[in-house]
């Protein structure tokens, strides 16, 4: 199955939480005759909307956040490519965005721009995705889709031009008057299945010339030949379309649509724009690294070319283990020889899969530009598959270091098995889910990127994995640093009775900021003979595992390993590995050794007449207040903030502000612990290793 | 040390000295001139000037969105760092970060009222101890009457100086002989110190035109160097 490149879309839904994207996801799937009847998404809050779609799934037993669903529309095929909405899950989100080709930003028109709009806006301007804007719920009271237009402009500097403006509004919203074709939609049948065009109603003929001029403006400026035309007197449609697609792909215009999901008015239009207007995947450059040279290649959409596919999402699903691919260069069929260029592991591609909203279809093979998965393949999320003649990988993907844990203990043996099995599965999808067993306490320790992160993975341990949990209290990874340079001299000597040991080091170790660890060796005349040189690098590292003020890794060090002693018969591996030791621990006291923590940009979002409340909390907090944006009603807080004083913040900010305020997290930096904190947390980890 | 050097020899001891010791407590200040002429960068090196002495300072804006002033801070910073050969130069901006708050407001949708109570809201349980606030953007034109009124009164109570910018949009001539900006005198009584910057012999110049019951100074001895928009000595 080769299908037209040019007949392909690759597209995300990305939004705010609360914006409809379930019930806009599923009307999509319905009009695209994926799904034979619609359901609602009810009685939902922000956090729990994640589940609430998981567990409408399983009710249905259909799939509208897979990772990948595949609809036809007008001859074309898209692949709707899912955005987890939080931020917590930034690797995912990231992950996703490099798979698509273009997106669909959904805004509510009355909320409008709100604060993880912005989130997810500066991510699909930093993958430099080409997107539309679908303002929804046009049916709801205080709906105003000019507004959010503007604030499309305003809030995100988005060149947001209406293609459409809506026939009444509210509880009064009947149709739409397309500003292209100049005729206005109303959407017939008892799901809206039918459009049906008319001629614009009397009473809205200025409006629409009004607005229809405006968008002319803006789109013209991407055309000369529309322009032109334009001066002559004629405004042809085809010119218009091509403009605003030429717009829309070097991402200097957003084309704005609206309806409401709810009311099934306005999708089978977006639909329409998606095909029209977003590009198809030959249309969009992608970049591989050459793991050979480290330079950067331009993969080309060629089916003839070597295979190159990027492993973006594993799930485990009803049908066993799939790992979701997208192929970006030549073709991958039953049969295929691939090798995963992280591991160096080859394998034969089995089964062929693409995913459909309720079913599963075999297919043979995959041309560039397309999505599909595979069966029982060993590998992680962010692998890249390439074939025999390549050594590419897809532009690394950073993984960021876990800021929070949580000790978690099963109520029983079937628990433990089954937590054992969850943690397998999830920390294979997720890199910044991760976990391990602590020596000392032997209790089963997760790691994450914030609390509500850990708290969704807590939530499917018991829900699909049916664990029964205990947990701890989360806890904050702290790291040591050191402030100022300081110098070691120290030798390891036993050579009382039998093998002794023996080895000198000398050298310093001072501040590196940007990176964790750097070891440079300057021994000359072999002062410390080349083999055991290893060794010492071995046992510096060892000691910064585990700091010396409250027992986290120190970060943020350079060795510089100068001279040394050794001894020809007691001199060995271990030997300079404990004096290696021994010697950080001797220079780390001297270069002034400090308590790091990790930071939170945060974004607070509410009502103004709250915003004292929002000030308050967040300086008890020892947070750090950057901006505050009101625009009349509602107001918008940014700050920085320490983890540690973040907890339960979710619970504190709904009583603070009677539920009407709401807010986003991400980890920004590392930075020193103020003395009087760093205080208590020494005497705290003191007193743990005494009791 | 170097930033105390700074401070002391910084060419706005030599605009505090002309108005008598600085703004002060209680008092409106305005800078006034035609668009582009550099009002922002000097608000901006005021209060960055305050940020050295650790004195916590409230940015204001009506106009531009946040990252914008950021970016003009950015930029002061940048260049003031540059010549100063400041030693630690990201310990120093990382103090000065912690004193300064910016709030962001749109002018149409939003009361004097409302901003002043989110101003006290921030001093009081954001526990933002500002002496100094910069109002950017704030459009005299479009004010309702007594509204500057109000913020002196707040100035008053809550002990702050509040300098102002304001835009000059009108016909020529903007001034009268006396160099006072014609728009604003319907709301010169609310103003206590009243400075302007023009464009003459390549430079841009401040002018002290009105400072409460004193004689004003006139034309000062500082600029703007047309390139850096540096507040320097002539």
């Amino acid at each position: 199955m080769i299908q037209d490149i040019k007949r392909l879309r690759n597209i995300g839904i990305s939004a705010h939480i609360d914006s409809g994207k379930t019930t806009l996801t599923e009307r999509v799937l319905f009009y695209c005759k994926k799904i034979h009847r619609m359901h609602e998404v009810k009685g939902k809050d922000g956090v729990g909307a994640t589940m609430d779609s998981m567990e409408l799934e399983k009710e249905r037993g259909i799939t509208i956040s897979s990772a990948a669903t595949n609809v036809s529309w007008l001859d074309h095929t898209i692949n709707i490519i899912d955005t987890p909405g939080h931020v917590d899950f930034t690797i995912e989100v990231e992950r996703a965005l490099r798979v698509l080709d273009g997106a669909v930003l959904v805004l509510c028109s009355v909320g409008g721009v709100q604060s993880q709009t912005l989130t997810v806006d500066r991510q699909l301007k930093r993958y430099q995705v080409p997107c539309l804007a679908f303002i929804n719920k046009l049916d709801r009271s205080g709906a105003d889709p000019f507004k959010v237009t503007a604030q499309l402009k305003e809030k995100l500097g988005r060149n947001a031009v209406l293609m459409q403006i809506p026939i009444g509004l509210e509880g009064r919203f009947e149709g739409l008057i397309d500003l292209v074709s100049m005729k206005a939609a109303y959407f017939d049948g008892s799901q809206g299945e039918v459009v049906r065009w008319e001629e614009i109603p009397q009473e809205s003929k200025t409006e629409a010339t009004k607005w229809r001029e405006a968008m002319l403006n803006a789109v013209s400026l991407f055309s000369d030949e529309l322009t032109e035309a334009i001066l002559s007197g004629r405004e042809p449609e085809d010119l218009i379309i091509k403009a605003v697609r030429k717009g829309t792909l070097t991402r200097e215009l957003t084309p704005v649509f609206i309806g409401s999901a709810y009311k099934n008015k306005g999708i089978q239009l977006l639909l329409d724009a998606v095909v029209r207007y977003l590009p198809n995947p030959a249309e969009v450059e992608n970049f591989a690294l050459n793991l050979d040279d480290g330079k950067k290649i331009n993969l080309q959409p060629d089916p003839k070319a070597e295979p190159v596919a990027l492993a973006f999402k594993l799930e485990d699903g009803p049908y066993g283990q799939l790992t979701y691919i997208r192929v970006y260069q030549g073709k991958i069929a039953t049969g295929t020889e691939l090798i995963n260029s992280r591991s160096g592991q080859d394998f034969r591609v089995g089964r062929l899969v693409r995913m459909h909203a309720d079913s599963m279809e075999e297919i043979d093979e995959a041309a560039a530009g397309n999505i599909a998965a595979l069966f029982g393949i060993e590998c992680l999320s962010g692998d890249t598959f390439v074939g025999r003649s390549v050594n590419l990988a897809m532009s690394s993907i950073r993984v960021p270091e876990p800021v929070i844990s949580l000790a978690v203990s099963p109520a029983d043996n079937k628990s433990a098995d089954n937590l054992a099995k969850a943690l397998k599965r999830f920390t294979k999808e997720d890199p910044t889910f991760r976990s391990y067993v602590d020596p000392e306490s032997r209790q089963t320790i997760i790691q994450g990127m914030g609390e509500l992160h850990l708290d969704v993975y807590l939530e499917r341990m018991k829900r699909e994995y049916r664990v029964s949990l205990e947990t701890g209290m989360p806890e904050v990874a702290y790291r040591e640093s050191i402030s100022r340079p300081a110098g070691f001299d120290y030798t390891h000597k036993k050579q009382t009775g039998g093998a002794g040991q023996y080895g000198r080091v000398i050298g310093s170790i001072e501040p590196l900021a940007d990176k964790n660890y750097e070891f440079v060796n300057e021994v000359k005349g072999g002062r410390i003979p080349r083999e055991f040189i290893p060794a010492c690098d071995k046992g510096f590292q060892a000691a910064l595992r585990k700091g010396k003020l409250i027992g986290f890794p120190i970060v943020g060090v350079k060795i510089r390993l100068i001279d040394g002693q050794s001894h020809a018969v007691d001199s060995s591996d271990l030997a300079f590995q404990a004096a290696a030791q021994g010697a950080f621990w001797q220079a780390y006291e001297k270069a002034g050794p400090q308590i790091l923590e990790p930071i939170m940009k945060l974004s607070v979002e509410g009502p103004t007449e709250f915003v004292g409340n929002i000030f308050a909390s967040i300086n008890q907090r020892r947070g750090l207040i950057i901006s505050s944006v009101e625009d009349g009603l509602f107001a918008r807080v940014d700050a920085e903030v320490p983890l540690s004083e973040m907890f339960a913040y979710s619970t504190v900010l709904r009583s603070l502000t009677q539920g009407k305020a709401e807010f986003t997290m991400e980890f920004l930096k590392y930075s020193k612990v103020p003395a009087f904190i760093a205080g208590k947390l020494i005497a705290e980890n003191q007193g743990r290793h005494k009791g | 040390m170097i930033k105390d050097e700074f401070i002391k020899r910084s060419p706005l001891r030599i605009l505090e000295e002309s108005i008598h010791g600085g703004l002060g407590r209680g008092n409106i200040g305005v800078l006034a001139s035609r668009k582009g002429v550099g009002k922002t960068a000097c608000l901006v090196q005021i209060a960055t000037d305050k940020l050295f002495q650790q004195k916590p300072v409230i940015h204001v804006s009506y106009s531009s969105r946040v990252d914008h002033i950021i970016g003009w801070y950015e930029d002061m910073f940048r260049e003031i760092a540059g010549r100063l050969n400041l030693e630690s130069t990201a310990e120093v901006h990382d103090d000065l970060i912690k004193n300064r708050v910016i709030m962001n407001f749109n002018q149409e949708g939003t009361r004097a009222e409302q901003v002043m109570r989110s101003l006290e809201a921030m001093i009081t349980h954001g526990k933002f101890a500002a002496e100094t606030i910069i109002v950017d953007g704030y459009n005299f034109l479009h004010s309702l009457p007594g509204d500057l009124q109000k913020f002196k009164d707040f100035a008053g109570n809550m002990g702050l100086e509040v300098w102002f910018s304001a835009s000059l949009k009108g016909e020529e001539p903007l001034f009268d002989e006396a160099g006072l900006p014609n728009e604003l005198k319907p709301q010169l009584d609310e103003i206590d110190v009243l400075i302007t910057l023009r464009f003459r012999d390549n430079r841009v110049k401040l002018e002290v035109v009105k400072d409460r019951g004193y004689p004003p100074a006139g034309e000062l001895k500082i600029g703007l160097d047309p390139a850096t928009l540096l507040i320097a000595r002539s």
